[in-house]
């Protein structure tokens, strides 16, 4: 039995008596076993802690938030030098690319971007702090949930910790279940907090238990009067399914992002935008909800898809060299050559269209060439298909039918093109339009599904006079 | 018959009625594996052009092991098979629980080379004594599912060598338990010889565990399971299914089979334990499963682990066994190179009897092989997509 390397949970006050073990990519990890005793206790502090944090003031939250966030993002800090470490033993990440995501999800947790955020949201943030003037004889309030229960995924590290920071801001305590993937970053952040304030720290309580095992698991959710879920479609479901109908229920569910190039932005040249593609194709290797699967070329004679696959199949080349693909399970690499060999023999069958498979050394990268434009998933881990197309429009029926799922695309090509490619993709289902650049990272205020992540948490109370 | 009558086709049909319980040499293997290719590469066209493409034709392969490999995934795309021939029976894999995600196809242009292949090879594994048992199937017979591989194979074991009284006790609404049960409860002497997936079996277990009922068959019954746990379903370790077999049904641990087929493939693996066994000649009185067969089982669990240290599988390691014409070797999943004996890797499977299609079959099973055989350990596929990000499964049910 190896030694565990890490202690999923932050339960402030608790002392857990009963763990078991989990496997997170190489780390092993304990777990308290969720007895009915220990979530009714740590709800029973999570409410008292809430009541304390429903009197500090905005701003000090934003500050204790920032504390942490820079000992995050400092390379220096032993914190970080941790996170690393842990981060990558969990995802099977490179080192660089450990780096890189800690880099940018870190930012988001400064000061500066959580202003911005709540000033996006709520013009006046201090309306979290007490009754602000609505209008000529009213003023308002913005009140937090009292207890939330957050559901991680385990696709990106950071979502997780973003969800916590949200309800921080709102004054809500917290009670998260870690995603089996990802149990660092939250655990991290939740005890960092509480070093640097400890009031504050006892609003946020993590762990992990498996999914559907332990009944106690489920009637923690009665405790929550919202309940935030992150996940694939049977996990919503099962969520949706056991939230009492009078809870607040946010659901982030399953997405993926494709993206389109214009014949305009290749100019003749396609190796600038397959530079641009490559580096959405490999954040996070492909496993975010806003990581590319397939993208749409409009042919010129000078410029044809195949030509920009080949530009691609350079630039993700190049990316490897700088950003190496994490380490992948035999199940993952498996996926990888199986579409790659099933992509060629289709292109051989008779009547079929033309397919052509370029890759990198073992599985690290693939472009699939498929002059079929339907779409087709992507296995992930830095495998994406470019398909032909005359005009970007045509797209647009192509991924009507799985526009519920559609979350980001990006457009290359004039900002006119864009603006009207927008409206267009929002009615089947997209709900941002960008530029491949842009694509991996959000700005903190986006509206992520189409919803405004803070605002949807908060209730407002009115006083009237006169 | 529709399949054009070669030369290779006799002989491989000669090799097959010969029987499959002596391996056959590797020169001999190789040398009709290189046939077999060269055949396939002249009539599957999208083979040919695949083959090409690589620069592994039968002018430059010399070796089984290089002969280029068709992923299981591409049998839901297009139809690998013999061009110049017709289409005797077209069997589709199970499919996931999605629905509407497409099913794999293997076009046979030939079911007597299957019927031959299949019947030689359990009859090796199953029935090494000679017995005919009297059969009960827990699958569909073949003429209820049509497109089921399995079904043909259990209806052809049952055409073969069933004794009177052999059944299938499922149709296309399900298993009949009652009629199953009332069946077996009836059953006076001679053995009976229980077939079935792992997961039918296992719906039957459970049954019985809620019933608290128990069977006790005559000595010599036997019993063959088959396939994974596929969709949502419970999955149990195949010794904790051999166990309840044995508490359930009466049938001895060694006694019951394992079976390792495809759809994709005509020849199969089988656990070796009861050719084993039966060879090194077990009376009928030690079928019973308990008290010594109970200290047998241990100490063949101490055998196997002694012999094969942290390869536990289920905490017994079994090797499956097949016909002489049939082989297989792990590869790397990074390369697809093929790996030493006893390295884990992605399966990949060379069938002589798939000579009117592919004989090299690439799987995203785990296993190993080695001069013991062949131990599967798992699938490799299925490692379930992190996280919010699309499953794979999902898109695939909702794209056009």
């Amino acid at each position: 039995m190896t030694t565990p390397d890490f202690d999923a949970w932050h339960l402030p006050g608790m002392s857990v008596d009963e763990v078991e073990t989990l496997e997170a990519g190489d780390l092993v990890c304990r777990y308290p076993v969720p007895t009915a005793e220990l979530l009714a206790s740590t709800v029973g502090r999570l409410r008292e802690a809430g009541r304390a944090l429903a009197e500090r003031p905005v701003a000090s939250i934003v500050d204790v938030v920032d504390t942490v966030a820079q000992r995050l993002s400092d390379a220096g800090d032993p914190l970080y030098e941790e996170a690393e470490r842990l981060v990558a033993a969990a995802t099977g990440y490179s080192a660089a690319m450990t780096r890189l995501v800690l880099d940018r999800m870190t930012a988001d947790w400064r000061a500066d971007r959580l202003w911005e955020l709540l000033e996006a949201e709520l013009p006046d943030p201090t309306v979290l702090d007490g009754f602000r003037p609505v209008g000529e004889d009213r003023r308002a309030r913005a009140y937090g949930p009292e207890l939330a229960f957050h559901a991680f995924a385990g696709n990106v590290p950071g979502v997780a910790v973003s969800s916590l920071v949200r309800t921080l801001l709102v004054k809500t305590p917290s009670l998260g279940k870690l995603a089996s993937r990802q149990p660092v970053l939250p655990v991290l952040f939740a005890r960092a907090v509480h070093a640097v304030d400890a009031e504050v720290g006892r609003a946020l309580a993590v762990t992990y238990w498996p999914g559907g095992s332990h009944a106690s698991g489920w009637q923690v959710l009665e405790a929550a009067d919202t309940v935030i879920v992150y996940g694939g479609d049977e996990a919503v479901a099962a969520y949706r399914e056991r939230t009492p109908a009078t809870t607040r229920l946010v659901v982030h569910g399953p997405r993926f992002s494709v993206g389109l190039i214009a014949r305009q932005a290749l100019a003749g040249d396609p190796t600038t935008v397959a530079r641009e593609v490559a580096g959405a194709v490999a954040a996070f290797d492909q496993h975010g909800c806003v990581s590319p699967h397939a993208v749409w070329v409009e042919e010129t004679q000078a410029v044809t898809a195949v030509d920009f696959a080949e530009a691609l199949a350079a630039a993700l080349a190049d990316v490897e060299e700088a950003l190496p693909r994490g380490r992948l399970s035999p199940g993952e690499a498996s996926a990888i050559q199986q579409e790659r060999a099933t992509a060629e023999l289709k292109g051989h069958a008779p009547g079929r269209s033309e397919t052509r498979v370029l890759s990198g050394p073992g599985t690290r990268w693939t472009v699939i060439y498929d002059a079929e434009p339907a779409f087709h998933p992507s296995c992930l881990n830095r495998l994406v298909r470019v398909h032909p197309v005359g005009e970007l429009d045509e797209v647009i029926g192509l991924l009507a039918p799985v526009g519920r799922l559609l979350q980001s695309v990006a457009v290359a090509g004039p900002d006119r093109l864009r603006v009207r490619l927008a409206h267009r993709l929002a009615r089947i289902g997209a709900t941002r339009v960008t530029t491949f650049p842009r694509l991996p990272w959000p700005r903190p205020d986006w509206h992520n599904d189409g919803r405004e992540p803070v605002r949807e948490l908060l209730h407002w109370v009115d006083i009237e006079t006169g | 018959m529709s399949a054009p009558a070669t030369g290779l086709r006799t002989e491989l049909l000669q090799l097959f009625h010969d029987g499959a319980d002596s391996p056959l040499p590797d020169a001999e293997f190789e040398a009709f594996a290189l046939r077999v290719f060269a055949r396939n590469f002249e009539t599957v066209p999208a083979y040919r052009a695949y083959c090409v493409a690589r620069g592994r034709t039968p002018a430059t392969v010399d070796a089984w092991t290089g002969i280029p490999a068709v992923p299981t995934a591409a049998f839901k795309e297009l139809p690998l098979r013999d061009q110049t021939a017709d289409v005797e029976r077209v069997f589709r894999t199970s499919g996931t629980t999605r629905g509407k995600q497409r099913r794999g196809e293997h076009h046979v242009v030939d079911l007597e080379v299957y019927r031959a292949s299949l019947r030689a090879t359990f009859e090796a594994f199953l029935l090494p004594d000679g017995v005919r048992p009297r059969v009960v199937s827990l699958m569909p017979p073949a003429d209820v599912l049509s497109d089921s591989s399995l079904a043909f194979m259990i209806t052809e074991v049952m055409t073969a060598f069933g004794a009177a009284g052999s059944h299938a006790f499922a149709d296309a609404g399900g298993l009949d338990f009652t009629a199953l049960e009332t069946a077996l409860a009836a059953v006076e002497e001679g053995p009976v010889l229980l077939l079935g997936t792992s997961a039918a079996f296992l719906h039957w277990l459970d049954r019985l565990e809620e019933t608290g009922a128990r069977f006790v068959l005559p000595a010599g019954s036997r019993l063959m399971d088959t396939g994974g746990f596929k969709g949502r379903g419970r999955r149990v370790e195949p010794a904790s299914l051999r166990a309840a077999y044995g508490q359930r049904i009466g049938i001895p641990e060694w006694a019951c089979v394992n079976e390792y087929g495809m759809t994709e493939l005509l020849s199969q693996y089988y656990d070796d334990t009861l050719r084993r066994r039966l060879r090194a000649g077990s009376p009928a009185a030690e079928w019973r499963p308990e008290g010594e067969i109970a200290g047998r089982t241990r100490r063949e669990m101490t055998d196997s682990m002694a012999a094969d240290p942290g390869r536990a599988v289920g905490g017994v390691v079994r090797y499956k066994r097949g016909p002489g014409w049939l082989r297989s070797v792990a590869v790397d999943p990074e390369t697809l190179d093929p790996l030493p004996a006893g390295t884990t890797g992605l399966l990949r499977h060379v069938d002589l009897a798939n000579l009117y299609g592919v004989i090299a079959v690439q799987t995203e099973d785990l296993g190993h092989v080695d001069g013991r055989g062949l131990v599967v350990e798992g699938r490799a596929a299925g490692a379930p997509t992190r996280g919010c990000s699309i499953a794979m499964d999902l898109l695939l049910s909702e794209a056009p």
